[in-house]
């Protein structure tokens, strides 16, 4: 056997192999179990302790690129948020896409709960500005977003009388991708005060903790495993999300669904690196000889 | 005068939103706010500019029939047809209708395609790089091993729950520490950057480091 | 005269009982110790109300413009808050505040406090340690650039990713292919992209020296046109004006992953021999760089984006991380004056590591006051 040519394994197998571990487990879901952590309960918790009485800002920082890590995520918090009846502004900062993301996930997850649009929710659209427009919410939000994503007037809308700036805030919910996030924890949290939570994709996870220890986010949801994590939770306390998630089509894009794709890539890959390592100790054992 | 005007309108540019970080007075802060709208009405209009580039480098590598000029064909098309849709948009409620079936039926999986390529290259990157070739080499490798089975069920299921504990604690202790460091090294290396640029040492952006 | 005066109590005593929306007396009132201020450190229009108060009841918040003027109602808050911030006030304007709480018919109201102006203030007192720490970068700055300036020799360590450019040109000129030159995906407001432009020059130079060809494709119009001004200058400095080609920068899309495939594309079918990777990215540096390794190209990255380290440290032959990538105009020139802010970096990087560890330590031993002191809002 040449060992120095299994060094250099043609990549294709490695992408056939990787591709045969994404596809099984969407032909045969597997189930895996989901353990929350405390970065992801933590903000499980803050919303329990919510209700009607107050206002969240959801922020939709992503485009169609993350929309596999992100929408699952934002339609676990929307429903978690809708349940508790707690006044939920919609609004979005990406460019890209963010608009869109926010009104297909915000439609879809509106349907299954009896709510009112302008007193339970609201979608104020996309603004264009990032910092600029997240220092002017501070003073007024219907100021800085005069109507909504439809063009009516925001002002009059009975939910913005609970959410006319940011001490009317009780969270603020960033799903993001790229640095926008950042900007919500570290210019929005220390100079407003307003709690921050992020939910953002798997590889922008690691800079975010030093977010979470600085204690400028209160929680941080990174990924896929974040997002079913916080459908686990949800799945625990709320019998009607449970059946929610049964049901084939949800079931097919749930983030629970997606980590038995994640868990058996992951395997793949460090089965590779380990191999690669016997073999890289095997090819130096038989060169010093 | 074509070096100094630019010069002077940086160094003004530049130290004004300093001088209003620290100066909240309404003086400071409005024209700050007025800075940060007229960039961006700046960066609305370079998007035309753009556009027209692209425009002629495709129109003439048509014309001149050069390697690859079906393909610009199909460039121009999809510029024209989403471009015209959406500015339509603005004057008729279908065509929004129609541009959102376009993004979410052709953009969007064209972009969540792309996106998905990061899962093979990563697995093959991680092939080849990650070998124990001395103790720094074993150290990232154990470490990412780690990580990867603590984001994963199966890391519980065959070490009794331990192994997302394990990979927490690396990333909000190892982890944070050194992305700190980085972070603060990269922040002085801008900060000390972007005062080269605004007291005029440092003239690359001009597009020469001469007079 | 008994009868008149049971009846005048009677009547009294109904008047007091059966009147709605009575007022008690302030004492009950959940609201203690009202006092408001001009909200510091602002641009004015902001008054800031605090209180004490134990209980979670809704309270009303009413402003008047005199103590005995028509009191509106201005906002709402929860007591046990404890502060609220008037948005709506004029400069120079007095006012008065009350709090007003509602149980049933019945409304308590808090003393009034006033009268209070707001006001414009010059100085953010809680950014008071970052204006220390940005004059004292400002005044190293001055300092070594003087040093540097009277000929005193600064020393600056090899930064392996630019000292392999000259050896990455030399590559693609031998082997008769091209280089391809990415400068991020960002604007030109991104500093990065600014130092991206730099090594640029450096790189546009040498190549109109040596005869290489150069692509530069962009993802940011604003970037585009100064990539586009920097190359030219570069050829024309280099005495090569008529070598450059308007086709050597090129405007892509502003789409992140139609960007990310158009590159690609020209790295698998041009298969360039030196890539340089430097700039601002996000999830599309692996794309880049893995790309370019399978093709075998020669890889040079650099980034101050910390998660795109890793990809490119893996995957390119060499990476220049955060800072490295500032200094590159200094390292690369060696003027002086530039070598002299680089050291003055350093030396203010010495300083926060000084405040890091004395942080720590103190915080260790109970003392969080230089934590305190640094903290800035």
């Amino acid at each position: 056997m040449n060992l120095k040519k299994m060094l250099f394994i043609d990549r294709r197998i490695i992408y056939l192999l990787v591709a045969a571990g994404a596809l099984y487990p969407i032909i045969r879901p597997i189930g895996l179990p989901v353990i929350p952590t405390k970065p992801v309960a933590a903000l499980y918790d803050a919303v329990e302790k919510m209700g009607p009485e107050n206002a969240v800002i959801v922020s939709f920082d992503y485009g169609p690129s993350s929309e596999p890590e992100l929408n699952p995520m934002a339609g676990a918090i929307l429903r978690h948020l809708f349940l508790r009846k707690i006044k939920v502004v919609v609004l979005a900062l990406f460019p890209l896409g963010g608009n869109e993301e926010a009104k297909s996930e915000l439609n879809k997850v509106v349907d299954e709960y009896d709510l009112q649009y302008g007193v339970d929710y609201v979608n104020l659209g996309y603004k264009e500005g990032g910092q600029a427009v997240m220092k002017r919410m501070a003073i007024s939000i219907a100021d800085v977003f005069p109507v909504d994503v439809d063009g009516r007037p925001t002002a009059d809308m009975p939910i913005m009388a609970q959410a006319k700036n940011y001490s009317d805030i009780s969270l603020l919910i960033s799903l993001a991708t790229g640095i926008i996030g950042e900007w919500w924890a570290n210019l929005v949290n220390p100079q407003f005060g307003v709690p921050v939570s992020v939910g953002c994709t798997a590889v922008s996870a690691p800079k975010y903790y030093a977010y979470l220890r600085a204690g400028q986010m209160m929680s941080l949801l990174g990924g896929l495993k974040g997002a079913s994590e916080y459908e686990k939770l949800l799945k625990d306390g709320y019998a009607s999300v449970r059946q929610t998630y049964e049901k084939p089509e949800e079931k097919k894009a749930s983030a629970t669904t997606g980590m038995d794709v994640q868990s058996i890539v992951h395997v793949i890959i460090i089965a590779f690196i380990v191999f690669g390592n016997v073999i890289f100790f095997a090819t130096r054992k038989e060169g010093s000889k | 005068m074509k070096r100094t005007v630019p010069l002077v309108l940086t160094f003004i540019i530049g130290m004004y939103p300093i001088f209003a970080f620290f100066v909240p007075h309404r003086i400071a802060s409005d024209l700050n706010d007025r800075l940060d709208t007229w960039l961006i009405i700046v960066a609305a209009f370079a998007l035309p500019l753009g556009a027209v580039n692209v425009f002629m480098i495709n129109l003439s590598k048509i014309s001149q029939r050069r390697k690859g000029w079906p393909y610009s064909i199909v460039i121009l098309a999809g510029l024209v047809v989403m471009g015209s849709i959406g500015i339509a948009g603005a004057y008729r409620q279908d065509s929004i209708g129609q541009f959102q079936y376009l993004f979410q039926n052709i953009v969007s999986p064209l972009q969540s395609t792309m996106f998905s390529l990061l899962s093979f290259y990563v697995a093959s990157a991680a092939y080849r790089a990650f070998r124990a070739r001395n103790l720094d080499a074993g150290i990232l490798l154990v470490s990412a091993i780690v990580v990867m089975m603590g984001r994963i069920p199966f890391g519980d299921m065959l070490s009794h729950g331990s192994m997302t504990p394990l990979s927490e604690w690396l990333m909000t202790i190892p982890n944070t520490a050194a992305q700190r460091g980085i972070i603060i090294g990269a922040a002085l290396g801008a900060a000390s950057m972007s005062i080269r640029i605004i007291l005029g040492i440092e003239r690359t952006y001009l597009g020469s480091g001469k007079d | 005269m008994r009868r008149v005066l049971i009846f005048i109590v009677s009547v009294a005593l109904g008047a007091l009982l059966s009147a709605p929306g009575r007022s008690q007396t302030l004492t009950d009132s959940p609201v203690q110790a009202l006092r408001a201020h001009d909200t510091p450190s602002d641009a004015g229009r902001c008054i800031t109300l605090t209180w004490t108060a134990a209980q979670v009841v809704p309270v009303s918040v009413l402003r008047a413009t005199s103590p005995e003027g028509d009191f509106e109602t201005i906002g709402e808050a929860v007591a046990s808050d404890q502060t609220f911030a008037d948005y709506r006030a004029e400069d120079k304007q007095a006012y008065y505040y009350k709090l007003g709480s509602t149980a049933g018919e019945v409304t308590v109201y808090s003393s009034t406090f006033g009268p209070v102006f707001s006001k414009s203030n010059w100085l953010h007192t809680g950014r008071i340690n970052a204006l220390v720490l940005t004059v004292l970068m400002f005044a190293l700055i001055v300092v070594y650039i003087n040093t540097a300036k009277k000929g005193k020799p600064l020393f600056i360590r090899r930064i392996a990713g630019l000292a392999a450019i000259d050896e990455a040109i030399g590559r693609a000129t031998e082997m008769g292919k091209k280089m391809l030159y990415i400068p991020g995906i960002m604007s030109i407001s991104d500093i990065q992209t600014i130092a991206s432009l730099a090594i640029l020059q450096h790189v546009a130079k040498q190549s109109a020296i040596y005869g290489t060809n150069l692509e530069v494709p962009n993802k940011d119009p604003l970037t585009f046109s100064a990539a586009r001004e920097t190359v030219k200058q570069a050829y024309l400095e280099a005495g090569k004006p008529d070598q450059y080609k308007e086709e050597m920068v090129t405007y892509l899309t502003y789409d992140q992953f139609a960007y990310a495939a158009s590159v690609s594309g020209k790295m698998v079918r041009e298969m360039p021999a030196t890539n340089f990777l430097i700039g601002s990215f996000y999830a599309e540096s692996l794309i880049f760089a893995e790309t370019g390794q399978f093709t075998g190209a020669l890889q040079i990255a650099g980034t101050a984006d910390v998660p795109q380290l890793p990809f490119f440290v893996t995957t390119c032959d060499y990476t220049l991380m955060g800072e490295e990538l500032f200094a590159a105009s200094a390292y690369l020139s060696r003027e002086p004056v530039l070598l002299g802010s680089i050291k003055a970096q350093d030396m203010t990087k010495a300083v926060i590591m000084v405040f890091v560890a004395a942080g720590i330590i103190l915080l260790n031993v109970g003392f969080p006051i230089l934590r305190n002191m640094l903290v800035a809002r």
